[in-house]
């Protein structure tokens, strides 16, 4: 009992943070990321004996997440497609440069097509390597590789074909 | 390696530390300076991608875990404690069954065990004698009294033998002492009018509440105790 509890408390330190992040990502919304980890912890939680190799207990987070994220959408009836998500604004206060930055960044992510841009997210965020991706995905491991290769080489032609400064200019 | 398959590998995966990647950057400075723009962009993304979290999320998680299996370890608990008292009451019962129930089927072996239990206890030529009055004392308790004494009455008392209240009257017999039950009476318990075994034979008589048994070596005339005991026994009820 004492073990499992501190199995989970160390498994939330170490990768809340991740989750989290990723479940953002997924969902462009910080509340409801928030109740994504919630759920997916509760549920690794009562699974938690079947988690082996502390190795993979991030994939094995991941995983628990997509499912818990698909679960929601079987739930509500509500597809991506409903809603641009280039128009979803972040309701953080962007302020300085850097933010400005990333939030362009996120949304030019955000562009690419789901199937190029979700293993780039597992890779860059996650840490994850293609072998990885490939399992958590059901791809085979090459796919995955044209995938990220493609997935890279679009942002990085956005990134080019974009002005060198960015934002709003009054006067 | 080419060109094309370098980039490709580079942009699947920045990080690649294949030793014909790395040998390709060394040759080709362009190569090199393409891996690094590459990475540069990849640390971009890692920081568009990396939003803050939640301060309180760490320990939101943590609660809601504790909550969550507190709950289901108080369920756990009132599973547990319920049979415990399943168990405790099965016990009971059975304690109960075997304590006060008969082991005996029928109303004969239930007197001869009787008998033999108590032998050598009173013999036939004791020189203590109970009244009529006191047996009748002890017969209220079965609602019943005898209106004459049947013999002399050796021994008269209530025994609780194998858990069932009965009167135990010894007369003194021809050889042996004669032995009458008056037993209340019991579904247990079968109702046999004559029984016997090597040494003793025995009668029942089977009244409204109670059951009078006669038991005696085979010297004895039981018919004529038997019929004794109908003439001179009354009941109130």
């Amino acid at each position: 009992m004492m073990t499992k509890q501190v199995r989970y408390e160390a498994l939330v330190k170490a990768l809340h943070g991740d989750l989290y992040r990723y479940a953002y990502w997924l969902t462009h919304e910080k509340q409801v990321a928030e109740d994504l980890v919630q759920e997916t912890f509760l549920r690794a939680w009562r699974a938690l004996d079947s988690l082996k190799d502390e190795k993979a207990a991030k994939s094995w987070l991941i995983t628990i997440l997509r499912r818990e994220n698909a679960r929601r959408f079987e739930r509500k009836r509500l597809g991506m497609s409903e809603y641009e998500e280039a128009t979803i604004t972040d309701t953080r206060s962007v302020t300085t440069e850097q933010e400005l930055e990333n939030h362009w960044l996120r949304e030019k992510i955000s562009q690419l097509p789901p199937e190029y841009s979700e293993p780039l997210v597992l890779q860059v965020l996650g840490g994850f390597s293609g072998e990885d991706i490939a399992s958590m995905l059901d791809l085979n491991k090459n796919t995955v590789m044209t995938r990220l290769f493609r997935a890279r080489n679009q942002l990085k032609e956005a990134l080019e074909a974009e002005p060198v400064k960015r934002g709003i200019y009054n006067g | 390696m080419d060109d094309l398959n370098f980039r490709r590998t580079i942009y699947a995966d920045p990080t690649n530390q294949d030793a014909d990647t790395v040998a390709a950057q060394q040759v080709d400075p362009s190569k090199k300076q393409f891996a690094q723009e590459i990475s540069k962009l990849d640390e971009r993304i890692r920081q568009a991608l990396n939003v803050p979290v939640p301060d309180d999320l760490c320990n939101k998680l943590i609660l809601r875990q504790t909550l969550a299996s507190h709950q289901v370890h108080k369920r756990k608990t009132r599973v547990h404690l319920a049979l415990a008292a399943s168990v405790a009451m099965v016990g009971g019962l059975m304690l109960n069954f075997l304590q006060f129930s008969s082991v005996y089927s029928n109303l004969g072996d239930y007197a001869l065990a009787h008998v033999y239990h108590e032998q050598g206890s009173v013999t036939n030529n004791a020189s203590s004698q109970v009244t009529l009055t006191s047996l009748n004392k002890k017969m209220a308790a079965f609602d019943g009294n005898f209106s004459e004494s049947l013999g002399k009455l050796l021994f008269a008392d209530y025994c609780r033998f194998d858990g069932m209240k009965s009167l135990h009257l010894v007369y003194q017999g021809k050889n042996s002492p004669v032995t009458v039950f008056i037993v209340p009476k019991n579904q247990q318990l079968s109702f046999s009018h004559t029984f016997n075994d090597k040494q003793y034979f025995g009668r029942s008589i089977e009244y409204n509440h109670s059951n009078i048994i006669v038991v005696a070596d085979k010297n004895e005339s039981l018919g004529q105790w038997q019929q004794n005991i109908s003439e001179t026994v009354f009941w109130s009820i």
